[in-house]
């Protein structure tokens, strides 16, 4: 927790150095900051009320359901460590996300890369024969390599045959999982070599595969969460300092003018597409090997972390910074959710409020900038 | 006038005063956006079965004022009579009930959908093609517009569109029609047209026609009174029997104007033509020894539906010259200019710069070589809105300002200050963004990061379009100044005042070809008019 | 090889084929149409997928609740709605960005249908068949196409009425040129927003009524990943059509080929990975849109949202 907090301050220090705030805005941002705050207020309260009101009404008890959450997410005892460590995988996506997001590129198949990824890292670790961290290493270049693989066919088929990057990743997601399900039937690829499981599940990983934990205060911290912040701190500077970051803004903001000065965008663009496979395709293997997902692969590892993560990098409205705490908020409600099931109420209830809650957060900026328009255009509000 | 306003000083006896109750009276009509003051206690009378000039340069609060008597924006002060009966406009559509309509200056119609969809488009009735069609011929035989109902509008050229612009807002037999800078995609025979259209519409069922315009031409030859407007305030008005050239173009300016060097930005075309066959001569005129830097070689452009864009245009351009390539918007002028910026692709053809043939269609090629573009639409190829001044100047240049790789603020900051004094760029700071600046603003930078990369031909593309006068020439004397020291100019303009005012080689542009060349000095206005309507003279 | 060449041949000869085919093609036609129409004005509607499902489950809810068809039938149409009602109302009046806001809804949708069911446990009663009398003997396809559940049978007059009510009628005239041009209808004196957000309600009730028919017309139960991604062929659907009517209505169809191939292979015996042929479906829906997408022409407008001012 006070990890993610101090790296989120730095990197909310970057991102703003890099925004063109004039240096008097602050006052002015001071000014509107309260019907601001009370906006997202109203708005927050608005959706878990909404939730509460859905637990009731089937039978539940809302403030079971909240506290259960609580209890799972940060109170018990090595809850927030797990929730660090499911973080990490929705992180990862959100930040490769905001990179193919920065460059205009909509990816939206990360829950199948991060399948794939998943499964590759499961291959390269339980049929390969290397020495621990290396073993470790390899894994996750082979996650990265295919999640990369994937979201590269959507590059090939939009710049050679303009198919929407939307719809292709899309429609991947459904290929990934088939892939994964037929490839746990084979024991040549990820089914367990021991033929009396009789549910298509992977090989147990070794040992050398799985990624250590760091022990804060009793809890358990995966190293993939170090991984996962190393990399945002580095995407968020690169995004900000650097010539190749500067020429995926433009190319993201304005495709016509970048390619008027020379921004490929097929080399920067599809660059920026394969990195958000690869960055999803890795956080597949970080997962796998964390060790939160259990000790081997499954079919349904993914488990809507890429769809998760996607909405991470969405509410984050492209800023990495807000990535982080928004995959924090995300993983507290998974880790909450494993606590509701023993209220009775069925613990798909936090997909649920998971939804409201980014629809809650999506609707206070929309209802400022159409004041905004209102006020500038006179329409009267 | 009513004495309780707050007229302005210099105001003429108001032509209000000689009719009985105005069709159209706006009253101490103020818009203010933010701090800027669009309009400013403006009134205006608009009499019935008269042309109501409303004059001004760019940015004085003409578009505003019409924009709120048509409902697309709401005053924030004011009050709008018709017939003396006071009423709010809230859209729209509000504003067809009341007999209002407008022929926009960008034109309101649906590209892929047909002639007499477009002119239904919007009304509250039945759709019924063979009803509307039979419509839509009768009002295009009664003004002689011939226009096919079943035509679609990707197909028509410009000028047919603004007669289908014209026959939708016939069609809802308005009593009062706005006209927005109804010429500038017009030939000037197409012009002509037009205007006795107009002439036809208003005498013969008493309707009121305000033409909102910023060329003393146009105001002089079709109306019968014109409001003068200049930063947001009524500054004259007059018959415009009793008005000139001079005495209209010292109202808009607000300051003595001199009509022959300021011909281009006023809308003068006869003053301009005699500009370009009087003291332009020998003015840096590149001579047959200058070497070719820009030669477009049988360029050719189909769009996806096959229709031909470019046709086989052909154009050099040699150093320390500038060439104007005329034409009536729509004939190419816009795929030319992207063609030479790189952003599409030739069918066949190849472009050659300082006599090497260039990959157009690689990202960056062009400008790599010293082709430097001021682009027609800044938005859409020129900057970015949501970077900041300082990163849209170096857009062509991060390497210059980075060192392996990472970009160095302090180089690029210092770089931007330097830039925004040269070329007197107004922002808060090098960090504003750009969207924040004004349109000439925008266009100086533009124009700095152009001009700063020292390149050997300049692309400007209709580079004057949405500035005030006094922007205009700062943009004029720029770029003869890059002629001067030697870059080679291509002018791309719908302006035939400004071509015939800057360049020293003329070409004319027509459905993709090139009709005509000619040297400044043998410009001919007649000639010219008719190769603009596609006849080789 | 030639075994394969074989078995395929009887597959493609078998009625079975194409009985599936229809079976699998209608839930996508129903949802595609609808789409359609809301693409037509300009949304990029993301969303379908968590319309059809909802759809399918406020009909389970309707049979349950009921037990009558045709409330059954109303209340999965009332469930797309539902949902297309937030996301018309959040992007074409809020302004908020549709991409997210149909994302987010398919996260809901499938939350919500999911703990719902767990929570109330609703029993469907399917609609039987019910044959059109001499239609249904035409060969081969007559069994297919008049031999189903009367919900199927609402997709014949569906396609021309949806046809009639763009091409035709005002409200179409309008959608379109919403879609093409918004601020051209804009300043002609349409009201942008509001057409967007009515061809987005449309679409709902489409996507609603392909829950329905998955529900009480096909499967007779409610499974909560009983749409798994057709929604999504829908959208391919009406890309693949060009956003024509009938292109997209082809696109229905040959999706629907592809999926009842892998199963119609696996009834007649024919060993195969059913895994590879669950993939068929999508990975021909991405062949023929690397076939098709190059060439056709979008509404210009799509995905973009409205503001007056800006152009």
């Amino acid at each position: 927790m006070n990890a993610t907090a101090v790296t989120s301050d730095g990197l909310e220090a970057v991102t703003t150095d890099a925004g063109q705030r004039p240096p008097n805005a602050f006052a002015s941002i001071a000014g509107r900051a309260l019907p601001t705050v009370l906006l997202y207020i109203a708005s927050i309260c608005a959706a878990l009320g909404l939730c509460a009101i859905l637990v009731s009404s089937t039978g539940g008890s809302a403030t079971q359901v909240f506290s259960a959450l609580l209890d799972g997410s940060l109170r018990s005892a090595g809850a927030w460590g797990l929730t660090i460590s499911t973080a990490t995988p929705l992180l990862v996506v959100a930040v490769g996300t905001i990179v193919g997001a920065k460059a205009g590129m909509d990816n939206i198949g990360q829950e199948g890369q991060l399948l794939l990824g998943a499964g590759a890292a499961a291959f390269v670790a339980t049929r390969l024969d290397l020495p621990g961290p290396l073993l470790l290493l390899a894994s996750f270049l082979a996650a990265a390599a295919i999640g990369g693989l994937w979201a590269g066919l959507a590059a090939v088929m939009k710049f050679t045959r303009k198919v929407p990057e939307v719809i292709s990743t899309l429609l991947l997601i459904f290929i990934a999982s088939q892939v994964v399900t037929f490839s746990l039937t084979k024991k040549w690829l990820l089914r367990s070599l021991d033929s009396t499981s009789r549910t298509n599940n992977g090989e147990p990983l070794p040992q050398s595969a799985r990624l250590p934990g760091i022990e804060i205060f009793g809890n358990v911290v995966t190293w993939g969460a170090v991984v996962a912040l190393v990399m945002t701190l580095l995407v968020g500077i690169v995004l900000a300092r650097t010539t190749i970051g500067f020429k995926l803004r433009v190319l993201g903001l304005n495709p016509r003018t970048a390619r008027r000065f020379g921004v490929s965008a097929i080399g920067i663009g599809g660059g920026a597409l394969i990195f958000s496979g690869a960055a999803a395709g890795l956080a597949g293997g970080l997962w796998l090997t964390g060790g939160s997902a259990g000790d081997r692969f499954t079919g349904g590892i993914s488990s809507n972390i890429g769809w998760q993560g996607l909405l991470v990098a969405l509410l984050a409205r492209q800023k990495v910074s807000l990535a982080v705490t928004m995959a924090f908020v995300f993983a507290g409600l998974r880790t909450g959710s494993q606590f509701v099931a023993a209220t009775g109420v069925d613990r798909r209830i936090t997909d649920v409020i998971q939804a409201m809650l980014v629809l809650s957060l999506l609707i206070p900026p929309a209802i400022q900038s159409l004041q905004g328009r209102r006020r500038r255009s006179g329409v009267a509000a | 006038m009513n004495a309780g306003h707050d007229s302005p000083a210099d105001v003429v006896a108001g032509v209000g005063d000689s009719l009985p109750t105005p069709a159209v009276r706006l009253s101490a009509i103020t818009k203010r956006y933010g701090a800027v003051v669009a309009c400013n206690g403006v009134d205006i009378d608009l009499a019935a079965g008269r042309i109501h000039g409303v004059l001004g340069e760019n940015g004085a609060g003409k578009s505003t004022l019409m924009k709120i008597l048509i409902g697309l924006i709401q005053p924030d002060e004011g009050t709008i009579t018709l017939d003396g009966r006071t009423v709010v406009i809230s859209d729209p559509l509000a504003a067809a009930d009341l007999g209002i309509a407008m022929v926009h200056q960008h034109y309101s119609l649906v590209e892929p959908l047909t002639v007499w969809e477009n002119v239904l488009l919007g009304e509250k009735i039945k759709l019924d093609r063979k009803v509307a069609c039979e419509r839509v011929a009768a009002i295009s035989d009664r003004y002689g517009l011939g226009v096919d109902p079943l035509a679609c509008i990707a197909d028509l050229t410009a000028g047919q569109r603004q007669r289908v612009e014209i026959i939708k807002c016939l069609r809802r037999e308005p009593r009062i029609i706005i006209f927005d800078e109804p010429t500038s995609m017009l030939t000037p025979a197409e012009s002509d047209q037009l205007f006795s259209v107009l002439r036809t519409a208003v005498v013969d069922q008493g309707r009121t026609v305000a033409l909102v315009s910023h060329k003393l031409d146009e105001i002089l030859n079709a109306t019968d009174e014109v409001t003068i407007m200049r930063g947001g305030r009524v500054v004259d008005r007059t018959p415009t029997s009793a008005a000139t050239a001079s005495s209209l173009a010292q109202a808009m300016v607000g300051r003595p104007v001199s009509l022959r060097s300021e011909a281009a930005a006023l809308g003068l075309i006869a003053a301009a033509a005699k500009d370009a066959a009087g003291d332009l001569k020998g003015d840096g005129e590149a001579g047959p020894e200058a070497p070719i830097v820009l030669a477009v070689r049988n360029a050719t452009v189909l769009d996806s539906d096959g229709r031909t864009l470019l046709d086989n245009l052909s154009i050099t351009v040699r150093a320390g010259e500038i060439v104007g390539l005329a034409g009536v918007e729509g004939n190419g002028q816009r795929q030319l200019g992207d063609v030479l910026s790189g952003l599409i692709e030739l069918d066949s053809g190849s472009i050659e710069v300082s006599g090497t043939v260039i990959d157009a269609a690689r990202p960056g090629a062009l400008g790599k070589v010293g082709v430097g573009v001021i682009p027609e639409d800044r938005h859409d190829s020129g900057c970015v809105l949501d970077l900041s001044v300082a990163e849209n100047l170096m857009l062509g240049a991060v390497g210059a300002t980075s060192r392996r790789g990472i970009i160095d603020r302090g180089a690029m900051e210092a770089r931007a200050i330097e830039l925004m004094k040269a070329f007197d760029i107004q922002a808060r700071s090098p960090h504003a963004p750009m969207g924040s600046l004004s349109g000439g603003n925008q266009q100086r930078v533009v124009l700095a990061r152009e001009l700063s990369a020292e390149p050997i031909v300049l692309i400007a593309a209709q580079p004057t379009r949405g500035l005030d006068v006094g922007a205009i020439e700062y943009m004029s004397e720029r770029l003869r100044a890059a002629a001067a020291s030697g870059v080679g100019v291509l002018l791309i303009s719908t302006e035939l005042e400004e071509v015939l005012t800057l360049a020293h080689r003329i070409c004319v542009v027509h459905e993709g070809r090139i009709i005509g060349e000619m040297a400044h000095h043998e410009a001919d206005l007649e000639r010219i008019g008719l190769m603009l309507g596609g006849v080789a003279a | 090889m030639i075994a394969f060449g074989g078995s395929l041949l009887d597959v493609i000869s078998s009625s079975t084929m194409y009985s599936s085919t229809m079976r699998f093609a209608a839930l996508m036609a129903f949802a595609a149409i609808g789409e359609w129409v809301a693409e037509k004005s300009g949304t990029l509607n993301i969303s379908v997928e968590g319309m059809v499902l909802t759809g399918a489950f406020t009909a389970a809810l309707g049979s349950y609740w009921f037990h009558n068809p045709w409330l059954a039938l109303l209340a999965g149409v009332v469930g797309g709605f539902l949902v297309a009602a937030v996301q018309a109302n959040m992007s074409h009046r809020l302004g908020a960005n549709q991409f997210v806001v149909g994302l987010t809804l398919n996260v809901l949708a499938v939350g919500l249908t999911a703990f719902l069911d767990a929570q109330i446990r609703p029993t469907v009663s399917r609609v039987p068949e019910f044959e059109i009398p001499v239609l249904s003997r035409i060969p081969l396809i007559g069994d297919a196409l008049f031999n189903r559940t009367w919900v199927l049978y609402l997709l014949y007059p569906l396609v021309p009425f949806a046809w009639f009510l763009v091409y035709r009628t005002r409200w179409g005239l309008e959608v379109r040129s919403v879609g093409e041009n918004p601020q051209a209808a804009d300043v002609s004196g349409i009201h942008v927003n509001k057409r967007r957000r009515q061809a987005v309600y449309f679409g709902g009730a489409c996507a609603g009524l392909a829950g329905a028919y998955l529900t009480i017309g096909q499967s007779g139960s409610f499974a909560a990943d009983g749409v798994s991604g057709r929604g999504f062929l829908a959208l391919a659907a009406v890309i693949f059509g060009g956003w024509t009517l009938k292109g997209t209505i082809a696109g229905a169809l040959v999706f629907g080929v592809f999926q009842a191939l892998g199963s119609a292979y696996q009834a007649l015996g024919y060993e195969a990975n059913p895994s590879l042929l669950g993939a068929l479906p999508y990975v021909m829906a991405l062949a023929t849109l690397l076939l098709f997408a190059y060439r056709s022409r979008q509404p210009a407008s799509l995905g973009r949202p409205f503001v007056r001012g800006l152009t």
